[in-house]
């Protein structure tokens, strides 16, 4: 079975995202903290990390960064989703440097956000 | 080419009457002095005397004076032309020895007309203390004092004195003093290179610099120069001092110039100081003078008063309808004027609108992640198989949040300070000041008349203006209803279109405003309410005439109620 690990500090968005994947047939993890979810990387092998810019502890991007001890620059663009609500022009720069996908908060289409967060997985 | 000048058209041997040291003699020889020119005398009599300290050779003056060169064979032999070109023992015991310097320009000269070792050491310390007393009293800026610098004995034969002046925390260094004596002299330099000068200054022992040594600073001169750094708790600065050559200067020099700058440090303070707190009040004076408001500020302890260009004439006490007291004795009086209504309201409308701008974007950003988590919630629980009736309550909640979202979207979007406004509809308008004034106005019934084609209408205004106008117009409405308990109490906004324009009537059905009140309406500070500020109606028409528009109380209306009428162009 596929790995999902999301990384979400608003505990009603993570819960919802974890049922929508399990009843899509995946094993879910999940994360509100950062720093946690830098540990669960390196522990585990996620087939797709799925994870918010603003933490309440350290940002998505320096989960991306620690991660980078474990996956490529390629396993990076392949395996995380970013999702944001603060498309700041600084924050697009830096997300598509990574050149992973990105997904802006609220979703606008559910169906088409659960096929951009599992596709090629 | 052979000489043939005539002989007797030589000048004649002038003889000068000259004492040559044994020393001096017997290194050079006596066939070195033509005795044609010279007859060598005892000491005594000579009118000059070539003495042999050392490595020097001092050349002393009838009048006293002397002059001291390194002894070297054509310094000696400059020297000679140099005397040979003063005409025989006319020289005036004041006069300078110019002549002789430009004769001999090539050597290293050093020249105390003053500090001659031959004086008294003490009298010339007792001068130099006396010359700094009384120059710095004389002084009444820190110019004067650079400038005067030059008048302490020793430095009588410097050319240039300046100072390099940085005051902390400001960006620049300012070098000024005079140069030649008599040029006045201003610049400015970079911290940076201000530092460095400073720091070789004040690590330097013997305190002799060439102004190569610090080509950034830019100084207005070349060649070597003394300097002395001071330094202080609101300032540091370097005073220095030049003859525009690039010669050394010798121990005595260096110790009395340092020595002269030390004596000097509070009174560079007291000048600084002043100067510095001249400089702000006059800032200050330019400030409330140029200030866009009417304003007059009074001492009370000297009944003296202050008032700027925009206070014409004589203004009434009554005008004044702001006064604080300020710092000290000062009391400040702003008076009701035009600029007041222009300037003050749009400040303080500003303020506010960017004020609530700012917690707008605030609330909408913490507002978003748990609206978007309701609305994933709910999205999930109706995707389960559940129930079709609770499916329609899920599709509820999602509404319900959409509808959230939307709201403080477009709420935040209102007071957003646009500089170009866009085309609006009339209707979004009204619809947003309805709903802005929803919870001051739920008692009352609102009823929206659109006449004509007003419905489709577009206005190219700033909508947040409008809506302001509005929202004020309908709690003013709201509260004047509750106020007198009116049951039934009813808003009706009419829109209807005249010539050029747009008018908005606002219109209630309470008990209106009686007509010696209404003339006061627009008035600042005019309120009804026990907590108004009367600013909301003064604000609303400002608003008004800046988009081409206005906004009137109508009297003559038939209606019971009051009537505002809001015009705007319609481009």
């Amino acid at each position: 079975m596929k790995k999902i690990f999301i990384i979400e500090d608003e505990i009603l968005i993570q819960q919802s995202l974890k049922k929508l994947f399990e009843r899509r047939g995946f094993l879910v993890d999940v994360s509100a903290s950062g720093k946690l979810a830098i540990d669960m990387i390196l522990a585990n092998d996620y087939d797709r990390i799925v994870c918010d810019l603003m933490l309440q502890d350290i940002s998505g991007f320096d989960v991306i960064e620690e991660s980078k001890k474990k996956f490529s620059a390629q396993d990076i663009s392949k395996k995380f989703v970013i999702m944001t609500a603060y498309n700041s022009p600084q924050v697009l720069s830096r997300a598509n440097a990574y050149q992973c996908r990105l997904l802006n908060k609220p979703f606008e289409d559910l169906e088409e956000a659960m096929r951009v967060m599992t596709e090629s997985v | 080419m052979e000489n043939r000048s005539d002989p007797s058209s030589e000048t004649a041997p002038v003889g000068l009457s000259l004492h040559l040291d044994h020393e001096v003699l017997s290194e050079l020889g006596s066939d070195f002095f033509p005795e044609s020119k010279f007859h060598l005398v005892p000491l005594q009599d000579a009118s000059y005397a070539l003495l042999k300290k050392g490595d020097r050779l001092w050349v002393n003056y009838p009048d006293g004076e002397y002059c001291d060169f390194p002894f070297y064979r054509k310094n000696i032999a400059l020297v000679l032309n140099g005397l040979l070109k003063l005409p025989k023992i006319s020289r005036q015991t004041d006069e300078p020895f110019d002549s002789l310097i430009r004769s001999t320009q090539s050597i290293e000269k050093r020249v105390f007309s003053a500090a001659t070792p031959g004086r008294h050491t003490k009298d010339l310390w007792d001068e130099i203390i006396r010359k700094i007393n009384t120059l710095s009293q004389e002084s009444h800026s820190l110019r004067d004092l650079t400038e005067k610098l030059l008048d302490v004995p020793f430095l009588q034969n410097f050319e240039t004195s300046l100072i390099v002046l940085h005051l902390k925390g400001q960006t620049k260094a300012e070098i000024l003093g005079s140069l030649w004596r008599s040029e006045k002299f201003q610049s400015f330099a970079e911290v940076k290179e201000f530092n460095s000068f400073f720091n070789s200054v004040k690590k330097s022992k013997i305190k002799s610099f060439t102004t190569e040594v610090f080509p950034k600073l830019n100084l207005p001169f070349n060649g070597s120069f003394l300097a002395k750094e001071v330094v202080s708790r609101k300032y540091t600065l370097v005073a220095l001092a030049s003859r525009h050559d690039f010669l050394s200067f010798g121990r005595e020099e260096i110790e009395l110039f340092e020595t002269c700058i030390d004596l000097l440090q509070p009174h560079f303070e007291r000048l600084i100081d002043q100067e510095f707190s001249d400089k702000r009040i006059s800032e200050l004076r330019i400030c409330l003078k140029d200030f866009p408001l009417p304003l007059r500020i009074r001492n009370h302890v000297t009944g003296t008063s202050f008032q700027n260009d925009l206070m014409k004439g004589e203004l009434q006490e009554q005008d004044i309808f702001f006064t604080k007291k300020v710092m000290g004795p000062f009391t400040l009086d702003l008076y009701d004027s035009d600029e007041l209504r222009h300037y003050a309201f749009d400040l303080f409308h500003f303020q506010r609108i960017s004020l609530l701008g700012e917690l707008l974007n605030t609330l909408r950003h913490e507002l978003s992640n748990p609206l978007f988590g309701l609305m994933l919630g709910s999205q999930m629980f109706r995707t389960l198989d559940v129930a079709t009736d609770n499916k329609d309550l899920m599709k509820e909640i999602e509404k319900n949040v959409a509808r959230c979202q939307v709201i403080i979207e477009n709420f935040s979007n209102l007071y957003q300070i646009q500089n170009e406004p866009r085309p609006v509809h009339l209707k979004k308008i009204i619809d947003e000041s309805l709903v802005l004034a929803k919870s001051e106005g739920r008692e009352m019934r609102k009823k929206v008349i659109y006449e004509g084609d007003t419905e489709s209408l577009e206005l190219s205004v700033p909508l947040i203006f409008v809506v302001q106008i509005l929202f004020n117009l309908i709690v003013n409405a709201a509260q004047a209803l509750r106020e007198a308990m009116v049951t039934g109490g009813e808003l009706t906004i009419r829109i209807a279109r005249e010539e050029k324009n747009i008018a908005i009537h606002v219109c209630d059905n309470g008990p209106g405003i009686p007509s010696e009140k209404a003339v006061q309406l627009f008035k600042p500070f005019f309120t009804t309410k026990a907590s108004g500020t009367g600013l909301g109606l003064v604000l609303s028409r400002n608003l008004a005439l800046k988009m081409g528009g206005n906004l009137e109380y109508m009297s003559d209306t038939e209606l019971k109620g009051a009537h505002f009428c809001i015009t705007l162009p319609v481009t």
